[in-house]
């Protein structure tokens, strides 16, 4: 009954969730909306593109109903620019995520306001995030990874590898083993910034580290791990914590007392 | 008409997400929250649940009719719906069960006080409550009723050590900031904190990390 | 410290070594002598849950003078804390305590180890890089990258083996976490296709 598993999402979870990403359809046949929990589905009527969750597109894949639009990133020039960046630019930290989409609010001009926020206000208001967040469509921008990169990598070229190496509008044509071999190259590149994060682990006497840029997928593979060397610093750090904490709160307690003219 | 609609009215821009995407997006942080959270967290009082399993429900009617008349072109319709159902029903599943996996290791822990007996549905209280009885009946029975009085206790606390565990809440976990965040944390050399961005990814403590996530400012990932 | 954990309740019982400063009376048997009082003097070896009763009871008598003083157990020896600060991964932790960082831990709860805290901190870290490896290599996960691990001595086979055999129950668990997390990221992998 209950649930056997370790805390934090499993790979099979991960990918669950990476289903939900919204890609970019062309339909090859016409499909009426379908009443579904999330909402009524778009009415598809080929050619006109839509943006569809990752499992329906790959549902209407499947039968031949519809191509899928491989996000710009996946693009072998947008992959070859990553690894640029990954090696070159910032070899120590991971590439940015993609940026939240801003634009322009008309009733508050000159004030930028991020798309997928909910306007209720700052209290009741909620903010979409991975994977509910646009990041995989076709309007997504090239050169950035979003969260559930490898997910969706991997699913389309699986399942949808004739589209990918169709390219975007305006590519040239690439070849489905181009883009696996880029797509391996980032994971190893990232593997391996992954492994030498847990060197900095050691310096891990501070309470935070930020690992801005990081996929699901690199996360659930190194989560146990990590979360256990840091949850292992901490017990092993406990007595000196402990320590530093009494002499600070003494020092503390002098110090007010000096403010009170004691 | 009720506020909302009246709120629509005046702010074009209020609820452009639709109730049904809001519904999904807080579904999957809550199932990814207890997933990876050390420790149960209050459930959802915004009705969300019971919503969604409404919703199911009708859905599931609906599956039923459209497979009494089964006309091939409503075929299709039926395994997309089919299939998302599916999705929605591995997903409250999951969730309840990884509540069920911590009530049922920190029992005791969770049906100790008021404002931790607070976090469970009425239904999970029922659950924890009678299942413990179960338990501590068969315990009984079965060898504590053999033990001396005094050793008969499963709720000791003496020897500094209690009888009953409870999670430990500053294990280490990693949250998504939702919106730029002065993030403090404590630290086993010294305390941080810093103004970090959204999307930042961070390693903290679970202890450092709650009170962001409760504000909507992180979720857990 | 939880109350049914075992490899907690196995770490109370590893032994550490006491020294009695008075005669007490009855205790004779703690030093196979029965019948006789423990003279102030005797080292006894003393399981870590009464070592830790003792110290934490004693408040001393009148002139302040505690009646147990303890030290170290060899497993944190001086030795073997100056062979961890030469190389952490060429120490078999295991023969020291299968519950090396568990003793540690309480040790320096006790008293203020200032240096060892910092010693094991490192120790810790440099030899979970080591398991991570191990555990990539078991999980079958081969990576083609010349990362900087590539320098290490440790192979798969021979020392491989010697260091893991050597791993205390904190890093066989860290081990375990990190070959889970390569073999489910291997499984994903080959499963992707077959959806």
């Amino acid at each position: 009954m209950a649930l056997p598993l370790p805390p934090g999402l499993t790979h099979p979870e991960v990918a669950f969730l990476a289903e939900m990403e919204l890609v970019t359809v062309v339909p090859r046949q016409r499909l009426e909306p379908i009443d579904l929990l999330g909402g009524k589905t778009p009415p598809l009527r080929p050619p006109h593109r839509t943006d569809l969750p990752l499992w329906l597109a790959l549902l209407l894949k499947k039968q031949r109903r519809a191509n899928i639009l491989p996000p710009p990133w996946l693009h072998p020039a947008s992959l070859a620019d990553i690894i640029h960046r990954e090696t070159k630019v910032t070899p120590e930290a991971f590439s940015e995520p993609p940026p939240a989409p801003a634009r322009a609010d008309v009733s508050q001009p000159g004030r930028a306001r991020r798309q997928g926020v909910d306007q209720e206000g700052d209290d009741g208001g909620i903010i979409m995030s991975a994977p509910f967040r646009p990041a995989c469509t076709a309007d997504a921008p090239a050169g950035y990874l979003p969260y559930h990169w490898q997910e969706v990598a991997e699913a389309l070229l699986a399942h949808a590898g004739d589209d990918v190496t169709a390219g975007t509008a305006g590519a040239t044509v690439s070849s489905a083993g181009e883009v696996r071999g880029l797509i391996r190259d980032l994971v190893e590149v990232r593997a391996a910034k992954m492994r030498s994060s847990t060197a900095q682990l050691e310096g891990f006497g501070a309470g935070l580290m930020s690992l801005r840029g990081v996929g699901a997928m690199e996360l659930a593979e190194s989560r146990g791990f990590v979360l256990g060397v840091v949850d292992g610093v901490r017990r092993i750090g406990a007595s000196v914590e402990g320590a530093r904490r009494e002499a600070e709160e003494e020092r503390e307690g002098e110090e007010s007392d000096e403010d009170m003219g004691i | 008409m009720d506020i909302d609609d009246i709120l629509r009215e005046v702010d074009p821009t209020f609820h452009t997400i639709p109730q049904e995407k809001r519904d999904l997006q807080e579904l999957t942080r809550a199932w990814t929250a207890e997933r990876s959270a050390p420790e149960l967290l209050p459930w959802p009082t915004s009705g969300l649940f019971e919503r969604i399993n409404d919703s199911i429900k009708h859905q599931i009617e609906k599956v039923e009719e459209m497979t009494g008349d089964m006309d091939p072109k409503t075929n299709f319709a039926l395994i997309v719906i089919q299939t998302e159902l599916e999705r929605y029903r591995y997903l409250v599943r999951s969730y309840l069960r990884a509540r069920i996996a911590k009530i049922d290791r920190h029992t005791l822990h969770y049906l100790s006080t008021d404002d931790l007996r607070a976090r469970l549905s009425e239904m999970e209280l029922a659950y924890a409550t009678r299942h413990q009885a179960l338990l501590h009946n068969h315990y009984l029975s079965s060898f504590l009723s053999s033990f001396p009085a005094g050793l008969q206790n499963l709720n000791d606390a003496a020897g500094g050590i209690s009888m009953i565990e409870t999670p430990d809440l500053d294990a280490a976990v990693f949250i998504r900031l939702l919106k730029d965040t002065f993030v403090t944390a404590r630290g086993v050399d010294e305390d941080d904190a810093a103004n970090m961005r959204e999307s930042d990814i961070i390693i903290l403590r679970w202890s450092d990390a709650k009170p962001l996530v409760e504000a909507g400012s992180a979720e857990l990932v | 410290m939880s109350y049914y954990d075992i490899d907690s309740i196995l770490t109370q019982s590893e032994k550490i070594p006491c020294t009695f400063q008075l005669d007490i009376p009855d205790l004779g048997y703690l030093d196979n002598t029965p019948t006789q009082p423990l003279k102030a003097g005797t080292k006894v070896n003393l399981p870590l849950w009464l070592a830790e009763m003792l110290v934490i009871a004693n408040s001393g008598d009148a002139e302040g003078k505690s009646f147990v003083t303890f030290d170290l157990p060899p497993a944190l020896g001086n030795d073997v804390v100056q062979a961890l600060k030469a190389d952490p991964r060429a120490v078999p932790l295991r023969d020291q305590s299968p519950h090396f960082y568990g003793l540690g831990t309480h040790m320096m709860d006790l008293s203020e180890e200032q240096e060892m805290a910092a010693v094991l901190r490192k120790t810790f870290v440099t030899r979970a890089a080591e398991v991570a490896l191990h555990a990539r290599k078991v999980g079958g996960v081969g990576h083609r990258g010349k990362g900087p691990e590539e320098g290490s001595n440790l192979g798969i086979g021979g020392a491989g083996e010697e260091f893991l055999r050597g791993l205390d129950e904190w890093e066989r668990k860290l081990f375990r976490k990190a070959h889970d997390g390569a073999k489910s990221g291997k499984e994903w992998m080959e499963g992707v296709k077959k959806h």
